[in-house]
């Protein structure tokens, strides 16, 4: 973590997605680089690993002192076991850091803490190690401790206001009053609003343990103007502690009763963010199948294969940025190269892979579509059919190719992430979904509404035969039709392997809600599928919301749908053309 | 796939049958002993990794003079991840090819399967996989982990690190439900008040009947749940219970990577999730989170070291159909098979006779122990075995750096109602 480039830490959600866009440079991972540090720091360092009891507490605290981020690092690898001891042939010990760069033989160089040079044999070559050749060194719970509380302490002068924040409140949720003067000597250091707002809170946290009733009443109070979510379980342990003033027990009820409140209000707004962010999901699945069922009404039980071919493309993708792939289909070796790309490279795999996932899916459609469907417009039956069969022998396809396990997609850094207003999580893979399935529909509305293709195909949509004895070449026109939806079937996979598993069976885990979807909003209407999945993502995450319960609120949202459909049998809009009634 | 699968089980006993021929010709040398693993459908994934592990521990002990100086003869039936099917292949085994003892078995629900089969014709089935308890059968050796053996350890640990609030989540069926109902008297027992056990309380009554939060199979969207765990985390000192099975893991840590929670301020630990499970898991997402087994590949033991060289050889040389042989793991129910397999064969080798009854009661005497890759395991007289805890790390490979050792846990199946509450 530490070697992160710089720009990809930027704080904004915007700026990350830029920057991976923009910078298509491969930016190395430099080397962890030793810090150059005063010789007297070392020294201590060392001497702190190596002896024991008073001595070392002693050591550590005085080494808190300095503030230097050698001192920080090393304190953090110390409970990992990250530093190993070598004793000498005339038993001195020397703390000591295996180097990351391992030869064939899995051997490092060996870095001493308290020189910062190579550890070396008389003749000055260097030592090298396997990790089993070293012991670590040890540290107990104790000691363990006291890194962990040194490392707070540190962490308050840590230049990025996120971990200043995390520092701070755990100081705050700890409650030592021996703490409170090192708070509030930041508070006027502090310039961050952010950080400043997490300071008085730590702070009036502390305060709840002071004696004086007025200063815990206050503390109360200032907790509950800052909408302290993370103090509610210590004021309801006020609340009913029946032997504090009853002052104090009045503030910490009225408290929790405007906490309470406070996150009622962002369940709130977090479940219509989240339902958004589901059915946008449905929306980016249903979307295709809005095309080949809703418009040219091809019952395609494939589709969700045809978006697991985008889920694999991503796969692939990856592995191609990465360390390269091997598959063995039918016994036949194939090796993908890999770029064994970094960086900001590696991380903007994802947004190559999206074309080409609605390429390669939108190919295997026209395939599908040449091969089989063609033959069955007017049999929705044996399409049903031929498409099912057709998905079982993708499914196998995938195993015989990928295997039968699921394979690992690694989210690029930019969507593993979120940003919080006033504690309504925004997650940037939900904002993420909801801007692409934005874009996609609106894309889709451009390509059937204002362009030739787009007229032709709801030409062809609207009366096939009407349509070829104007001249339409409809069997073209299918084709086309239909790549293009599988094509966003292929990129509805491609996201999904950023949220979920990738494996043979993932489009059987999507086609009934993709059914349900378009059905719902009324086969034939794109408007329809976007309402309907809008409408089934909302509905669903506020019944989990009410009910606390997923698998009652998925029973009542399907229970709903057929009672909805009972009444309306054709869907939210009802599409009149004639194609599809006859 | 299953057509697949079937016939390649077809293919596999087709195959066996006749290597082992020869020495079926001579039929005092030979003693029957039964595999019933899915070796297709859903759980197939899972199970075929204990299938292999079972075959190269007989080829290991054939290869060594046998038991009794008789070779192992494997009969391996595929239950297809059908439970039902489970009883039909359970009975031919017991009643067609009569064999000496069975192993097999994953999910609970295949167990209570084919329990009824086991007791009417007496047989012999040892069961590898971390189980809910509650149950003991005179014809059941349970090498898997009880609750005691993984969920109370690594409740004890998270205890011991300081930890207040625990949140319960699983996949709604029995294991998850019991262990959760299991952990909630031992937490309670332990001085946390209900209020800081999170995930929900369902309750008939005064009863609690189900406590923690559940998602059905397969559930992807866990969007609205990490969220209600990231409020119950924010006054710290919290953690989460995973009980969480297969898939809908994926969907539940990416999402909660996303959402700021890590492994230092709300550790997971996850009670079904072992290193063969991470052949298909973004392990980076998961990095620091904890894990609870009796048995972890990156035990540093030479008993273990031997233990995976020779059956990575094993899996070189095998010819055994279909069998994956790249970027194999072992992980604990692997384990916990070939330790029954050995525990087995010295019970039958102590009592001199394949007969059931006999060796049964030279497993209940306490006395048969194997040192296995995990360290020692002893058979106790309940049925259930005595054996090392291990409390891991996720590390980025997907294995585990081992942060907490219990030596010698007994195995107790009852645990339901066992904790005073203070």
């Amino acid at each position: 973590m530490a070697n992160r480039p710089s720009f990809v830490a930027a704080s904004s959600a915007v700026w990350r997605m830029l920057a991976a866009i923009v910078f298509l440079v491969t930016v190395p991972f430099t080397q962890a680089q030793m810090e150059d540090e005063k010789p007297e720091i070392r020294q201590a360092l060392a001497r702190a690993i190596t002896t024991t009891g008073d001595e070392q507490s002693k050591i550590i605290a005085d080494l808190a002192e300095t503030g230097s981020p050698f001192v920080r690092r090393i304190l953090m690898s110390w409970p990992r076991d990250e530093i190993s001891i070598y004793t000498d042939p005339s038993g001195a010990v020397i703390p000591v850091i295996l180097d990351s760069d391992r030869d064939a033989s899995g051997r490092a160089k060996a870095k001493r803490i308290d020189t910062g040079a190579w550890l070396t044999d008389a003749s000055g070559q260097p030592f090298t190690f396997t990790s089993q050749d070293l012991k670590p060194a040890e540290t107990d719970s104790k000691l363990r401790r006291q890194i962990r509380n040194t490392l707070d302490l540190m962490a308050l002068a840590d230049p990025s206001p996120a971990n200043r924040i995390s520092a701070i409140m755990k100081l705050g949720l700890a409650q030592k009053p021996a703490n409170l003067p090192i708070l509030e000597a930041r508070v006027d250091k502090e310039t961050d609003r952010k950080v400043q707002k997490a300071l008085s809170e730590a702070i009036a946290l502390i305060q709840l343990k002071e004696g004086d009733p007025k200063v815990q009443a206050a503390a109360i109070k200032r907790l509950a103007e800052l909408h302290s979510i993370r103090s509610l379980d210590v004021i309801k342990g006020i609340a009913a502690d029946k032997s504090a003033e009853p002052a104090v027990i009045a503030a910490a009820t009225s408290a929790i009763a405007s906490i309470n409140g406070y996150i009622q209000g962002v369940n709130f707004f977090g479940t219509i963010f989240r339902g958004l962010s589901l059915g946008s999901i449905l929306l980016v699945v249903a979307l295709g199948l809005a095309i080949t069922f809703g418009l040219m009404g091809v019952i395609n039980m494939a589709h969700g294969e045809i978006m697991a071919i985008g889920a694999y493309t991503v796969y692939v993708v990856e592995n191609f940025f990465g360390p390269g792939l091997d598959v063995s289909p039918f016994g036949v070796r194939i090796s993908i190269p890999g770029l064994h790309a970094t960086g900001a490279f590696y991380e903007s795999y994802f947004l190559f892979s999206l074309p080409l996932a609605f390429l390669v899916a939108a190919a295997a459609g026209i395939l599908l579509e040449r091969g089989v469907i063609r033959f069955l417009y007017k049999r929705p039956l044996e399409s049903l059919l031929a498409t099912w069969g057709v998905s079982q022998v993708l499914q196998q396809l995938y195993r015989l190719v990928f295997g039968a396990a699921n394979v690992q997609v690694n989210s690029p850094r930019w969507l593993s992430g979120n940003f919080t207003i006033s504690d309504v999580i925004f997650g940037y893979n939900r904002l993420f979904v909801i801007g692409f399935a934005v874009l996609i529909v609106f894309g889709t509305w451009l390509l059937l509404t204002k362009t030739p293709l787009g007229l032709l195909i709801r030409a062809v949509m609207q009366n096939r035969s009407m349509a070829s004895c104007m001249g339409v070449r409809t069997e073209r026109v299918n084709m086309l039709t239909f790549g293009f939806g599988s094509g966003l079937a292929g990129l509805a996979g491609a996201f999904l392997s950023q949220i979920g598993n990738v494996g043979p069976s993932l489009g059987q885990n999507y086609i009934v809600d993709c059914f349900m979807t378009v059905v719902l909003g009324g086969v034939g209407s794109i408007f329809g599928t976007v309402c309907s999945a809008i409408g089934i993502g909302i509905v669903d995450q506020s019944l989990q919301q009410i009910l606390l319960n997923p698998v009652m609120g998925k029973i009542i949202v399907l229970a709903g749908i057929i009672l909805f459909l009972q009444w309306r049998p054709a869907g939210i809009f009802v599409t009149k053309s004639r194609s599809l009634e006859g | 796939m299953r057509l697949f699968k079937t016939l390649a089980a077809l293919l596999l006993t087709a195959v066996t049958v006749p290597i082992l021929l020869p020495s079926a010709a001579h039929a005092q040398e030979t003693v029957k002993v039964g595999v019933l693993h899915s070796l297709s459908g859903t759980m197939a994934i899972s199970e075929t990794s204990l299938r292999d592990v079972l075959l190269f521990a007989f080829d290991e002990i054939n290869a060594s003079g046998g038991v009794l100086g008789k070779k192992i003869e494997p009969v391996v039936v595929d239950g297809a991840s059908n439970w039902p099917l489970f009883a039909e292949k359970a009975k031919q085994l017991l009643e067609q090819d009569k064999v000496a003892v069975t192993f097999g078995c994953w999910t609970s629900v295949s167990r209570k399967s084919v329990l009824p089969v086991f007791e009417k014709d007496n047989g012999l089935l040892f069961y590898p996989v971390q189980y809910e308890g509650e149950e003991l059968s005179k014809n059941i050796f349970y090498t898997a982990e009880a609750v005691g053996q993984q969920a109370i350890p690594a409740v004890d640990y998270l205890l011991d690190q300081g930890k207040k609030k625990f949140y319960l989540i699983g996949t709604d069926y029995v294991y998850p439900q019991t262990t959760n109902l299991v952990l909630m008297e031992y937490l309670l027992s332990k001085g946390i008040p209900i209020e800081n056990i999170g995930g929900g309380l369902r309750k008939e009554g005064d009863k609690v009947v189900s406590a923690g939060k559940y998602t059905p199979f397969g559930h992807t969207d866990y969007q609205q749940i990490v969220s209600e765990i990231k409020q119950f985390a924010a006054s710290g000192d919290a953690c989460v219970i995973n009980t969480i099975n297969g898939d809908s893991n994926v969907p539940f840590f990416k999402e909660y990577a996303a959402s700021g929670l890590t492994a230092d301020d709300c550790p997971v630990v996850s009670f079904s999730l072992s290193e063969d499970e991470f052949r298909g898991l973004p392990a980076k997402d998961l990095v620091g989170q904890l894990g609870c087994w009796t048995y972890f590949m990156s035990i540093d033991a030479p008993a273990n070291k031997k233990f995976i060289a020779d059956f990575q050889k094993w899996l070189s040389t095998t010819t055994v159909p279909g069998i994956v042989k790249e970027k194999r793991v072992t992980c604990s129910p692997m384990v916990l098979s070939y330790d029954g397999v050995y525990l087995w064969k010295a019970a039958v080798e102590k009592a001199g006779t394949f007969d059931v009854d006999k060796v049964r009661e030279v497993l209940e005497s306490g006395s048969i122990s194997f040192d296995g890759p995990g360290g020692k395991v002893t058979m106790q007289k309940n049925h259930h075995v005595t054996k090392t805890v291990y409390i891991g790390e996720t590390k980025a490979d997907g294995q585990f750096k081992i942060i907490k050792t219990f030596p010698d846990v007994y195995g107790e199946p009852f645990l339901k109602g066992s904790f005073a509450k203070k």
